[in-house]
């Protein structure tokens, strides 16, 4: 499946069995790489099986031995993760070639599918930090462009908020379950990597507003639409509705989706997110006739 | 002169097809037209196109029949209609597209769902009607209706073998070879497929069928529609293919049609 | 004059409320944090938050009632102040975090649904879906960036706080951090420093908490000369889905709905639980406590579930601690109704489809109590005076902490739905508190002083970093250390507690410590270097473990978590009438004669010469609701009530 250039080390030394029984070996192939700018390279671990594992508990079986299939000692994989129960969004990567959350992806199932071999790699649309650590700051930036947030007027006592109806919340509860993953912007098609290199004698925060603009410039992904459809339905949001809807038509807006819809069918918490396109999309033409016809 | 250097060149396809939007700010308005375009006039031509040559299926002189309508309209107003509403969103329609298709990534092996599949058969045949419609167009009409165009280019390459005043003589340019006839094929349907996958997207696109179950359901009139206009396109080329010479006419002088070409399986 | 700034270390909702309201306050905040904030550990929390409502008010529900739960629940170790005072707090933060956007669960009329917790008979408890927290961190997330924006907040994302900075005074003038990509060590000044850390699982391995809660902020700022506050009390929470990686939590209401717990009588039976006839299987907390059966509150359960395995060697598999939870008797569309959310997450983790298969659940870690000692400013009724700097600030001056790495709000036990406002609370009344500390200060702002400070403080700790680096690589893995400290802990510091294995414990962590000093790096580069982090993490564990031990075993009692079956009052099984009034006076006696003695926060401090915590204690401020026995459903809990409150009626007519 992998269109990289990097052939996997099929001689090096394999685990003899691997297929998922308690108290085999199987085998674990990694995408590497150990700096921004440096080549990546495949590495192979071969790991005991245990009971009830993950590609977390895998990875932390791979650091705490820290040698390869053939014995060479190597520093431990850098990856992210946080809560193990998939509702931080920190271990994204690409396991087996599909983009998830490695905590969810259990030992047994990757080897039901392919007793061969787990192969996992970093995501591919965000600059890699190390190993499977990426640099998602691109989504965080987005939220920014999007203002997706309740502009209250202050955090004093004003009383509750607006009553809303059952229907309506279920429908903000849905949306607001997004934890920035990136699983949707991963498997979009229409969704490209940025990577920019720091410029000699370029300050840190010159270099951040330098990629800042890039990032304002560049698609959204199904996150930021739905994050505009969220808030934009929320009954205080919706007063400054035409500041996100301006965000939204504007450079790098919902114009750029192609409509593959592989955003909802890789989203973990199962997002409508193709649902809060087309609402968006409506939202969107809406408030270009009205640009058009208004001024 | 200084010679174009390398990275200028490298710089320039990143402006283009990098993650940025070559639009920029009008990226929106350009998209919509684009969409919009794709539908009218562009969508209703291919519908009328393929009903008109449909004529054929009931005989030459149907189809001529037709044909003598459209041209009744006079040369002029041809020359600005063809431009206007079909030549010019075309060239917009297919330029805007090949630059869509350049931005972005297929992802098909790894994500093999329906929608993305349907997504990139979508990039596919867009970029084949393209190229197919370039092809046809200079194959029967030319491109340019001006002698010196006609007769010094356009006939000489193997284009403009549409002659209205003899109709039939689109019937002829098809079956001069099965390779034509393929290639016929393969534009119409790949046409056909655009139009189809192009209206149920665009539902999305501008917000028309908005939940699972409604762009589900919108599927049912897209898929009908796209089957009924291919078929309609396959049988026109069918028709095409096998219909009898007018009787009345004398068959076209055969001589400036260039050896390649000529030598169909039929003749 | 130089603009005030205050740092902020942690970006859950503690550090995110405080962050919110310091930058509308017009501080400048620079924020860090282990992890982009919005993955913050503060997402777990299912459940939801506490606070008197509208409905429970007409129920006859009022913020003292809350207040009075609370402490109750927490066994009177809590000073009542701040408790009185976020329980009074409570019902505006809920109108706030709805302002905020928080998806709260509606009535049809369109009002905040409620649901009833654990430790209360009000339905109290707001919640947004089963990801309450995630929605309320969500929520305080967007404000913050919307402050960041606004260029008020600087993110200082995936940095690792490695200590404050304190001046020649022992003021608090910055903090040092790394950077944890480029790993860069940089000294930031600061006027006031907010620990907002979060609580400390992974000294316990593996527990319901997220990977970043190693606790390591509170250690470092421990080590720095802050003290540490009731350290022993570690909430274990009685089920939890065992992972080869973490414990989830798998929600109470699986047992309200009807769950029932078992084990196979026959240890280790083999056969697959559904083929396991009735008449082999062992309902313990059925048998045990009829009245109750497996609605037994939270530590008796876990106590149970845990003796059952470990003293009757009754666990499900031989070389795991388990017990069955099992659901699948009931109705497929009950469960798939009311209970599909914890469900799925059974599903997803184990892949075992929980309404077919008994679950395999055993305790789990779960929080926090203690936390770093902090201060507060009593009003004459009892309340805070908001505003004031001693609000949550540690013995250092200009270091506060709060959430749960505070040792604030919950006593001995915390009860189910509180820690959320905990959070929210201290993280709001902080912010006027440090904002008035830092336009008030009479010296130069940090951003003035001269860099000789933060020059030595940085080649300090680039010192440790760069010993850290150059260490000989034949040593041990720290990895494997952790691991060998999770397992000590969790054998002697969590749900029953021997003195004998906490002596044990603690020469085992002393070991453990001389060796992860030792411990060599598998990865000595420098750049995204995790093995440096988690060595470093690994090492700064040790001090909280052994104030936990330490606490552990010095408080020879059972009060709320902490939990020693050698101090247990006996229950009154007589059924002679004098004698049941006997043994109930006798019985009280006792109680207050062990409050005398007992009803004191332990107060650790970090002696770096012997590398160990001093303990003392300290009085709790109980000037509210007195202290009375903590007796659910106890055998002859009748009698000592019964005594117990005419006790109370002689004295106030005495007085």
């Amino acid at each position: 499946m992998s269109n990289t250039r990097h052939p996997h080390p099929n001689g090096e030394p394999r685990a003899s069995q691997s297929d998922g029984r308690p108290g085999r070996n199987f085998n674990v192939v990694v995408l590497r790489q150990d700096g921004p700018g440096r080549p990546s390279y495949w590495e192979r671990h071969i790991v005991e099986y245990e009971q009830d594992m993950n590609c977390i508990s895998v990875l932390q079986k791979i650091a705490a031995n820290a040698r390869t299939a053939d014995g060479r000692k190597v520093a431990p994989v850098a990856w992210d993760c946080n809560c193990l129960e998939e509702v931080c969004g920190a271990c994204t990567m690409v396991i087996n070639g599909r983009v998830r959350q490695a905590c969810t992806a259990l030992v047994d199932r990757l080897l039901q599918d392919n007793p061969e071999q787990i192969e996992l790699r970093p995501m591919r649309k965000f600059p890699v930090i190390r190993d499977l650590m990426v640099d998602r700051s691109r989504m965080f930036n987005t939220l920014k462009k999007l203002k997706a947030w309740v502009p209250v007027d202050s955090y004093l006592d004003m009383g509750p908020g607006p009553r809303q109806s059952q229907e309506n919340q279920q429908m903000a509860y849905v949306l607001s379950k997004c934890m920035s993953c990136g699983c949707c912007l991963e498997a979009c098609p229409q969704y490209l990597k940025i990577e920019l290199e720091r410029k000699e004698g370029e300050t840190e925060e010159e270099f951040h507003a330098r990629e800042r603009e890039l990032h304002d410039r560049a698609f959204i992904g199904a996150m930021g639409i739905a994050a505009v459809d969220l808030f934009n339905t929320n009954p205080v949001g919706r007063m400054t509705a035409t500041e996100r809807l301006d965000a939204l038509v504007a450079e790098g807006g919902i114009q750029i989706c192609g409509n593959a819809q592989n955003c909802v069918k890789v989203c973990p918490k199962e997002i409508p997110l193709t649902t809060s396109i087309a609402r968006a999309g409506r939202a969107a033409t809406v408030h270009m006739l009205k640009r058009w016809f208004d001024r | 002169m200084p010679a174009i250097r390398i990275e200028n060149w490298e710089r320039f396809l990143v402006s283009i097809l990098g993650p940025s939007s070559p639009f920029g700010q009008h990226d929106f308005i350009i998209r919509r037209i684009h969409s919009l375009v794709g539908l009218v006039p562009i969508g209703a031509y291919l519908i009328f196109h393929l009903a008109t040559n449909a004529a054929i299926i009931d005989g030459v002189a149907a189809y001529q029949h037709r044909a003598d309508q459209i041209h009744r309209l006079g040369p002029t107003t041809i020359f600005v209609l063809e431009w206007l509403f079909i030549f010019l969103p075309i060239l917009f329609h297919g330029m805007i597209g090949m630059l869509i298709v350049a931005r972005g990534e297929r992802n098909v092996a790894n994500y093999p769902y329906g929608g993305n599949v349907r997504y990139t058969l979508q990039r596919w045949t867009g970029a084949i009607a393209f190229v197919f419609i370039l092809w046809h167009v200079f194959h029967m009409h030319g491109w340019i209706r001006a002698e010196w165009w006609i007769s010094g280019v356009a006939s000489r390459f193997g284009g403009h073998r549409f002659d209205p005043e003899n109709a039939y003589s689109a019937a002829e340019a098809i079956r001069a070879s099965w390779l034509i006839i393929v290639l016929y094929a393969i534009g119409v349907l790949a046409s056909v497929y655009h139009l189809a996958n192009g209206i149920w997207t665009m539902g999305i696109t501008w917000g028309v069928w908005t939940s699972p179950h409604a762009q589900q359901w919108a599927k049912i009139p897209c898929l009908t529609f796209g089957l009924l206009l291919g078929f309609l396109g396959l049988g026109s080329l069918y028709a095409m293919v096998a219909a009898e010479p007018p009787q009345t006419l004398v068959a076209p002088d055969t001589a400036n049609i260039p050896p390649a070409i000529h030598a169909s399986p039929r003749s | 004059m130089a603009r005030h700034r205050v740092i902020v270390v942690g970006g859950g909702l503690a550090g995110l409320a405080a962050t919110m309201k310091l930058a509308e306050l017009g501080v400048d905040i620079d924020l860090f944090s282990l992890t982009p904030v919005k993955r913050s550990h503060s997402c777990c929390a299912q459940g939801g938050i506490n606070s008197v409502n509208s409905l429970t008010r007409q129920l006859g529900d009022a913020e003292w009632k809350h207040f009075d739960d609370t402490v109750y629940g927490g066994d009177f170790l809590a000073h009542q102040p701040p408790v009185k005072e976020m329980t009074e707090w409570a019902p505006r933060i809920i109108d706030l975090m709805d302002r905020l956007g928080v998806t709260f669960n509606r009535t049809p009329e369109g009002f905040r649904d409620q649901r009833r917790f654990g430790g209360t008979l009000f339905a109290r408890t707001s919640f947004a879906g089963a990801t309450t927290g995630q929605q309320l961190l969500y929520a305080l997330d967007e404000q913050v960036r919307r402050w960041e924006v606004t260029a008020h907040v600087k993110k200082y994302e995936c940095f690792d706080y490695l200590g404050p900075i304190l001046d020649e005074n022992g003021v608090c003038r910055g903090s040092i951090a790394q950077d944890m990509v480029s790993m860069e060590i940089r000294a930031f000044p600061a006027d006031a420093l907010i620990i907002a850390s979060g609580g400390c699982g992974l000294i316990y391995g593996r527990s319901t908490m997220s990977m970043a809660c190693t606790g390591s902020a509170v250690s470092r700022t421990f080590q720095a000369g802050a003290r540490y506050g009731n350290g022993e009390f570690i909430q274990v929470h009685p089920t939890a889905i065992p992972g080869a990686d973490k414990l989830r939590l798998m929600s109470e209401s699986a047992r309200g709905e009807g769950g029932r717990v078992w084990v196979p009588r026959k240890p280790q039976d083999p056969r697959p639980p559904q083929d396991i006839p009735e008449q082999d299987r062992y309902y313990f907390l059925e048998e045990r406590y009829p009245k109750y059966g497996n609605l037994v509150p939270r530590d008796i359960a876990t106590r149970e579930i845990f003796n059952v395995c470990t003293k009757e060697g009754l666990s499900v598999e031989n070389d795991r601690l388990c017990v069955y939870l099992d659901v699948s008797h009931l109705p497929r569309q009950l469960l798939d109704r009311k209970l599909a959310g914890i469900l799925e997450i059974y599903e997803k983790f184990q892949g075992v489809d929980p309404r077919a298969t008994a679950m395999k659940i055993f305790p789990a870690v779960h929080y926090s109590m203690g936390g770093l000692w902090c201060d507060y400013e009593r009003t004459a009724e009892g309340g805070l005076n908001i505003g004031s700097p001693r609000n949550q600030q540690t013995n250092i001056p200009g270091i506060f902490a709060i959430g749960e790495c505070d040792y604030h709000y919950h006593g001995a036990n915390r009860l189910g739905a509180n820690s959320l406002v905990a959070c929210i609370f201290s993280g709001l009344i902080t912010a006027p508190g440090a904002a008035a500390l830092v336009q008030n200060l009479n010296g130069r702002a940090a951003a003035e002083l001269p860099s000789t400070l933060y020059d030595r403080e940085t080649q300090r700790h680039l010192a440790r970093y760069k010993e850290l680096l150059a260490r000989p690589h034949d040593g041990e893995n720290p990895y494997l250390i952790h691991r060998r400290l999770g397992d000590v802990m969790t054998k002697a510091a969590t749900v029953v507690r021997h003195n004998d294995e906490l002596d044990w414990a603690c020469e085992q962590v002393q070991d453990l410590e001389d060796r992860a000093r030792r411990a060599s790096l598998s990865d000595t580069g420098n750049w995204t270097n995790q093995n440096v982090i988690f060595t470093r993490a690994l090492v700064d564990m040790f001090p909280l473990a052994k104030t936990i031990l330490k606490g552990a075993r010095l408080r020879d009692e059972c009060r709320g978590a902490h939990y020693k079956p050698e101090f247990v009052f006996p229950e009154i099984h007589a059924t002679d009438p004098v004698q049941r009034r006997l043994e109930a006076e006798a019985w009280c006696d006792r109680f207050v004669e062990n409050n005398r003695r007992w009803l004191k926060s332990t107060v650790a401090s970090w002696s770096a010469e012997d590398r160990e915590p001093l303990i003392t204690y300290e009085d709790v401020d109980t000037s509210l609701i007195p202290p009375r026995p903590r007796l659910y459903g106890m055998v002859g809990g009748d009698i000592i009530e019964q005594v117990w409150r005419e006790r109370g009626v002689r004295e106030e007519a005495a007085v």
